[in-house]
């Protein structure tokens, strides 16, 4: 290009130069960054491009016969319109699609037929950027409505539209008559616009449908010739339609930009087209572009169709192209350089739409004043004088807006996975997008409103039911509440020749709201401040205009009087149901009948009853724990001054399913786990077994200062842990129960940093056996998850929940999707905090989740779309993670696939800022954290829960998505709740170790056994009853490969156990140790032996033996007794 | 049913019959793998007794007794010792032992075993068990598939027993779990729910016990430590058969203690690195080979991006939007 005639167009607003502005940046800086992407980009063309010799076989040969049948149609005179559609109608026994209103039988204007002028193709088919996964294939045709049979004065009060519908009447008889054997033929709406039908012909298919062949139709759309209306007359600011308003002279005053811009669109196809083939010549890149640009649209459900926002790919092309356009201006040169890449300039687009919101300031292109304030989005293109964006509402220009800001910072962030969130994620479902979606039933009966302009007065309510929710959630002065607010209309559909259009007058809108976290949970609106001036007094009228009698005046602090709305709900979602309501009512009058309008979305919270009131319980547990910690510093007889107390259970985090404290009445006391380090000390012994023990005697220590402290309020227990390695003296061995008589409880393990560096020294040491050596290191990891990772993980997740109000109940809700499918044994809990982390701060293509049900969802999506076996986890919770560690991440989860391929021993890869190691939180006691079938199952589970999301939309069941299935399980094991509420709550002076007396208090009357203990208060639980009884049996059959049996269980109110054989332990010869119950397999192996021992035959092959089953669940019922009600066995 | 072969390799199988218990009502059979008693390092014992493999999780020795006594009648059976008990007072015993780790290293170098008197080896394990922390269970469990070794009360009950197992199969009549009627049961403490309490319970032990324990290990520990560093004085003093003398903590100046020394090796690492950061980009050519090496580096990620995107090729569905 060169310089000299390389001019700037003006671009008509100052948010438009800056998005100029940052266009060359956001392009030039492309090549650099995004490599990835760039190459993946590439792929992608390849991969979507349509090979159109086979797509749309014999689509040429198609055309060719339209165009030879519509110029056999014989010209007549003109005709009064009445009369000749009569005439038609009759005659082919077809309907002509007349526009509502259609033309009264006096009218007497006249209607004429005579050759096209022009036919020509033109969309997508003609520049070649139709994409293989289109929803729907059309090829345009256009056909020319002859000049003569117009007038000039025809562009007003739809004159223009009752002569192409007769136009099209005409030609529809006619293929009708020459094509019936060619395909079907039906009417339908371009782009959902009423204004202009147009016939489409879907061609049958001949015998065996050829692979790669498409199912395209071919559309046929009449419009006008160039230059036959003046153009100065078709401003968007102009009133056209005067009947149509009636004889009420004010209605009629008002301006109709849609009927115009409809208009103008009529004669735009050739122009634009001619512009599109100019841009494809200077631009190599363009068509790729907008190929790009198609994708990233359709996976946002955005498109042409007025249903589908109005903004598809042809307004993407033309805006590009537009940019692309050296103009006739004065002043300096394209917004956008040809020689860009298509990658820099869907980059470029991207930016553009993100700083560029069309409805809230108009955006004009070339040089033009529009003369009149429209409602609408518009971006104008001034040459050719049309509103590209005329088929847009606001809400739609809001999404593109919302959709574009969000890719963009995708876009800028060169960490994350740029590609497949831009291009390959769906990104339009209902229940990812919006935290609240509401069906409201419009009834076209009821509805006496005279409709201004012709978009229909299903759009005209619904403009209007957005302009009010939007001043009610939106609002800036009182803090916007909602995020955004879409309505999804009903899409027109195609009808037959011989019918006249659907006049449906009951439709359904569906409203979705993405809620602002921060500001929804709000429940007092401050409004405007009255005062004396007559400045706040109108503002003060207005407020109360819009909000009735829910404004009242109250006085706020510093002597403020405002007016003022106080809401009653609660929670976030019934807030904004109550507003909907109640607002809706005001301004509608709708909502009074009991399915007008139905909200959904809340069924999640329901499932494990979250309440907006549960934030304040785990701050509660956590200033205990504050409370807690500064007893134990104000300790004066500590030998050591204690550095931190740090607490590491999911209670203390916001992170339990339930919330702290909600069981005490029915068990033993629970205490919140803690640990405790203290100053750096040489007093501990140089050994591991005798720091474990001095531990011991420190904690009583601990516990005996708290109880003398604290007399009458603190009981202290010393407990033992139960381990579950082999080694006991190694490891840990107890900890210090500490009970408030106020309620909460705690659960302290001190940390001894001589302890890690023994354990380093040893795992390190050449000198011992490689065993010792590999339990030593075993137990390091144990150690630093104990008191390093758990610890901090435990501050990063409090700090999240503080800045995501939604963070909290997603994991929550995402952790009882776990436990629901019998999965949360195999899963540690901060591994299911980091997936539900993860979607937050990770959220692309959206922004972060507002809600639990939206961040559930979306962590499912991401569950399912995770490739473990390669991609390792990383959650950047500092938000600054160098790209080299990232990389020296993914290195390490390679090595690991390297050295152990079959994943035996790592299998999910997490990695965080603190703790880039990538197994901590998947590993525990040197055993993965689920091993690899139980993380499969884990992906074929949310795949599942995904596809329901995706098949049910608006209607989703929450409660479907936490239906487990037990069929797969080999065995059941149903354990008796009673039995487990029994074990639940034990008294110190309880005799249990004898048997006879444990048959004998059986026996007894329950008053003598209750008296023993009474006045006594029963021992903390050293952990949940199930969990001791699983790790006790998973202690004694073995974990991992070598178990016969992998238990799946929930959470602790699942009652029901799922087990599957180990199908690796198949068949195998007997020997001393096989880890497992084994039986002789009958008849198996060899020839049996005579006589007893010592007679041996040498070629005797050896006998096989395979795993009692049977034998093993009845162990399993002997060891569970009474705990376990019923062994199921599913499948032998 | 096919009746099940009598013997596998030199064991011969014991079918035993387990009675249904509410929760699974169905009659299983266990099959236990019995052999006369021929360990490695052989004991006196070995005569009289025998060796049981794959052992139900549930037995305890009046389980096992009760099974003998089916066989070959009462007063035969002495005693049984499990194979994880065995196992894991080994290792307690090990663990105890192996404090303090200074010394046993010192030894285990120079080749030399401590001096063990009977007297004080049974001195030693007194004190360990005294020592020993407290079960949290009330009852312990085999872990599945391991073995026993059952005491007779001599050689000829261990030929009876083989010869009644032989018998078993030909009769069909499997020795009952527990004794017939299960008479076991009342006698060991309970499973299930009584246990879980238990465990509950046990978890929590009374404080004084603890704490003797704890005290009972201190004081060992004390004794050990210095007996280590007696041999550690000693080894100081004495050249070994090279003539070297080795070197040991506890010379004439006080012992550097661990931490200092790491704490010394970490001030080393920074003044090593702060030394480094000095140097770079100190001449031009340094500036240029570092630039060179970025551009490199550039390339290089280049072409792993490259290879990665093959990869992701492979996998068919990446580059598809999804519908």
């Amino acid at each position: 290009m060169e310089p000299g005639s390389a001019k700037r167009r003006k671009i008509g607003h100052s948010r438009g130069e800056s998005a100029v502005g940052n266009i060359d940046a956001a392009a030039s800086s492309g090549l650099s960054r995004g490599r990835a992407f760039i190459l993946e980009a590439e792929e992608l063309l390849d991969e979507v491009k349509l090979d159109y010799a086979t797509a749309l076989e014999g689509v040429d040969s198609l055309l060719h016969k339209i165009k030879g049948s519509i110029e056999a149609i014989e010209a007549h005179d003109a005709l009064q319109i009445a009369e000749a559609a009569t005439k038609l109608e009759k005659k082919h026994k077809i309907q002509i699609p007349f526009p509502e209103p259609r033309p009264s039988d006096k009218s007497n204007y006249k209607v004429a037929f005579a050759k096209p002028t022009q036919f020509n193709v033109v969309g997508s088919y003609v520049s070649k950027t139709m994409i293989k996964a289109q929803k729907s294939h059309a090829v345009d045709m256009v056909v020319v409505i002859p000049g003569e049979t117009l007038q000039e004065k025809d562009y007003l009060d739809l004159r223009y539209f009752y002569k192409r519908a007769y136009f099209l009447g005409v030609v529809a008889a006619a293929l009708q008559k020459d094509l019936a054997e060619d395909g079907e033929l039906s009417y339908e709406y371009l782009n959902g616009n009423s204004l202009s039908p147009i016939l489409t012909l879907k061609p049958k298919v001949e015998g065996e449908k050829k692979e790669g062949r498409l199912d395209y139709r071919v559309r046929i759309i009449p419009c006008a010739p160039d230059n036959i209306f003046p153009k100065s007359k078709l401003h968007l600011g102009a009133t056209l339609v005067r009947k149509a308003g009636g004889d009420d002279s004010k209605a009629a005053a008002k301006p109709t930009p849609f009927y115009n811009s409809t208009l103008v669109s009529e004669y735009c196809f050739f122009p634009y087209l001619k512009l599109l083939r100019q841009t494809e010549k200077k631009c190599a890149a363009f068509k790729k572009a907008c190929i790009l640009g198609r994708v990233w649209l359709q996976q946002r459900g955005l498109g042409s169709d007025m249903a589908d926002g109005g903004f598809g790919h042809f307004e993407w092309a033309v805006l590009l192209a537009l940019l692309l356009q050296s103009g006739d201006n004065t002043r300096g040169h394209a917004p956008l350089s040809t020689s860009l890449s298509a990658t820099q300039l869907f980059k470029a687009m991207v930016q553009f739409l993100s700083v560029t919101n069309l409805s809230e300031k108009p955006c004009v292109l070339g040089t033009a004043t529009l003369e009149s304030e429209t409602a609408g989005p518009v971006l104008f293109d001034a040459v050719r004088g049309l509103n590209v964006a005329f088929k847009m509402s606001n809400w739609s220009a809001a999404k593109l807006h919302q959709h574009a800001k969000w890719t963009r910072s995708l876009l800028n962030d060169s960490t994350a996975d740029q590609f497949t969130p831009t291009f390959i994620l769906k990104a339009d479902l209902p229940w990812q997008n919006y935290d609240l979606i509401a069906h409201l039933n419009y009834d076209g009966k009821q509805d006496k409103t005279q409709p201004s302009d012709c978009r229909g007065r299903l759009w005209e309510y619904s403009d209007k039911v957005h302009r009010v929710l939007k001043r009610a959630l939106q609002d800036e002065e009182l803090g916007e509440r909602a995020r955004s607010i879409h309505i999804q209309l009903p899409k027109s559909s195609s009808w037959d020749l011989t019918k006249k259009p659907s006049t449906k007058q009951n439709h359904t809108i569906e409203i979705g709201v993405l809620f602002n976290a921060a500001n929804m949970t709000r429940t007092v609106d401050r409004g405007p401040a009255a005062g004396p001036s007559n400045e706040e007094k109108e503002e003060c009228a207005r407020f109360q205009r819009f909000w009735g009698e829910k404004s009242e005046l109250r006085r706020f602090e510093g002597d403020s009087i405002r007016e003022t709305l106080i809401w009653t709900s609660t929670s976030p979602f019934d807030l904004c149901e109550e507003i909907m309501r109640y607002i809706l009512k005001l301004h509608l009058r709708v909502g009074y009948l009991e399915d007008e309008l139905v909200f959904h979305g809340d069924g999640f919270s329901d499932l494990i009853s979250l309440k907006p009131t549960d934030t304040s319980v785990f701050n509660a547990a956590r200033k205990a724990f504050s409370s807690f910690e500064k007893d134990i510093r104000n300790l004066d007889d500590m030998p050591l001054h204690v550095r931190q107390i740090a607490p590491i259970c999911p209670e203390l985090r916001h992170a339990s399913v339930k919330v702290p404290f909600s069981t005490v009445s029915k068990t033993g006391p629970r205490p919140l786990e803690c640990v405790i380090s203290f100053e750096a000390s040489g007093k501990w012994p140089e050994s591991i077994v005798a720091i474990q023990r001095t531990k011991i005697a420190f904690l009583r220590m601990i516990g005996d200062l708290l109880e003398r402290s604290k007399p009458g309020e603190v009981r202290s227990y010393v407990g033992l842990e139960s381990s579950t390695t082999t080694n006991t003296e190694l490891e840990n061995l107890a900890y210090l129960d500490i009970i408030y008589e106020s309620g909460p409880a705690f659960r302290l393990r001190i940390h001894s940093d001589l302890e890690e560096a023994l354990l380093t020294r040893q795992s390190h040491d050449k000198t011992i056996d490689q065993h010792h050596r590999h339990q030593a290191s075993v137990l390091l990891s144990n150690f630093r998850r104990l008191y390093y990772h758990l610890p901090l993980h435990t501050q990063s997740i409090n700090t999240f929940a503080t800045r995501f109000p939604a963070f909290s109940p997603t994991i929550r809700l995402l952790k009882h999707w776990f436990s629901s499918h019998k999965l949360s044994s195999h899963f540690t809990q901060d591994f299911i905090e980091l997936v539900a982390l993860q979607v937050f701060l990770s959220p692309y293509p959206w922004d972060a989740p507002s809600s639990p049900s939206v961040g559930l969802l979306r962590a499912l999506l991401f569950l399912s779309r995770w490739d473990w076996r390669s991609e390792p986890l990383i959650v950047d919770t500092n938000g600054d993670m160098p790209s080299s560690e990232r990389s020296a991440i993914t290195t390490r989860l390679e090595a690991w696939r390297k050295i152990d391929p079959l994943m035996n021993h790592t299998v999910l890869f997490v990695a965080t800022a603190q703790e880039s190691s990538g197994v901590a939180y998947t590993t525990i006691n040197g055993v993965a954290q689920p091993s690899k079938v139980v993380a499969a199952r884990m992906t074929a589970l949310a795949k599942t829960a995904c596809r329901v999301i995706r098949e049910e939309g608006v209607d989703l069941d929450a409660r479907r998505l936490f239906v487990p299935s037990t069929k797969e399980y080999d065995v059941l094991l149903h354990l008796s709740s009673k039995a487990l509420k029994a074990v639940g709550k034990v008294y110190p002076s309880e005799d249990l170790s004898n048997p006879s007396a444990a048959a004998a208090a059986k026996g007894q009357s329950k008053y003598k056994n209750l008296s023993s203990t009474a006045g006594e208060d029963a021992l903390p639980l050293p952990s949940s009853p199930i969990d001791s009884f699983f790790s006790k049996l998973e202690q004694i059959y073995g974990t991992g490969s070598s178990a016969p049996l992998v238990f799946f269980r929930g959470g602790e109110d699942e009652k029901v156990v799922g087990a599957i054989w180990n199908p690796t332990l198949g068949r195998r010869v007997f020997k001393v140790n096989l880890g497992t119950s084994y039986k002789p397999v009958v008849g198996g192996g060899g020839k049996k032996r005579k006589g007893g021992d010592g007679d041996e035959k040498e070629e005797e092959e050896e006998q096989l033996v395979e795993v009692n089953r049977e034998g093993i669940l009845s162990e399993i019922a002997r060891v569970g007794g009474e705990v376990v009600e019923r062994v199921e066995v599913q499948r032998e | 049913m096919a009746p099940s072969p009598q013997t596998i390799g030199e064991f011969s199988v014991l079918p035993i019959s387990i009675p249904p218990v509410p929760s699974f009502p169905r009659n299983v059979v266990h099959y236990l793998y019995v052999r006369r008693n021929a360990p490695k390092i052989p004991t006196a014992n070995d005569s009289r007794s025998l060796f049981l493999a794959n052992v139900p999780v549930d037995s305890t020795e009046l389980h096992l007794r009760a099974l003998f006594a089916s066989l070959v009648g009462a007063g035969r059976f002495e005693s049984a010792s499990f194979e994880d008990e065995r196992k894991e007072a080994e290792a307690v015993a090990a663990a105890l032992d192996a404090a303090p780790a200074q010394a046993v290293r010192l030894l285990a170098a120079h080749g030399k075993k401590r001096k063990r008197e009977d007297q004080e080896a049974a001195e030693r394990a007194e004190e360990e068990a005294a020592a020993r922390l407290p079960s949290t269970w009330s009852r312990p469990l085999r872990k599945s598939g391991s073995t026993a070794v059952v005491l007779l009360a001599d050689e000829k009950s261990v030929q009876q027993v083989l010869k009644a197992i032989a018998k078993v199969h030909k009769s069909k009549k499997y020795p009952t779990w527990g004794g017939d009627g299960n008479i076991v049961a009342e006698r060991v403490p309970q499973l299930g729910s009584v246990w879980l309490k238990a465990h509950n319970q046990l978890s929590y032990p009374d404080r004084d016990q603890l704490q003797a324990a704890v005290d009972a290990f201190s004081t060992m520990f004390a004794r050990r430590e210095r007996e280590a560093a007696e041999i550690a004085k000693r080894l100081r003093n004495e050249p070994d058969e090279d003539g070297f003398v080795t070197v040991t903590r506890g010379g004439r100046s006080a012992p550097a203690s661990t931490k200092e020394a790491e704490e010394a090796k970490k001030k080393m690492i920074e003044k090593a690195e702060k030394k480094k950061q000095e140097m770079t980009d100190f001449y031009r050519f340094q500036m240029r080979e570092r630039k060179k090496a970025e551009q490199e580096e550039l390339v290089k990620r280049f072409a792993e991006d490259r290879q990665k995107l093959d990869a992701m090729r492979q996998k068919r569905g990446k580059f598809v939007p999804e519908a």
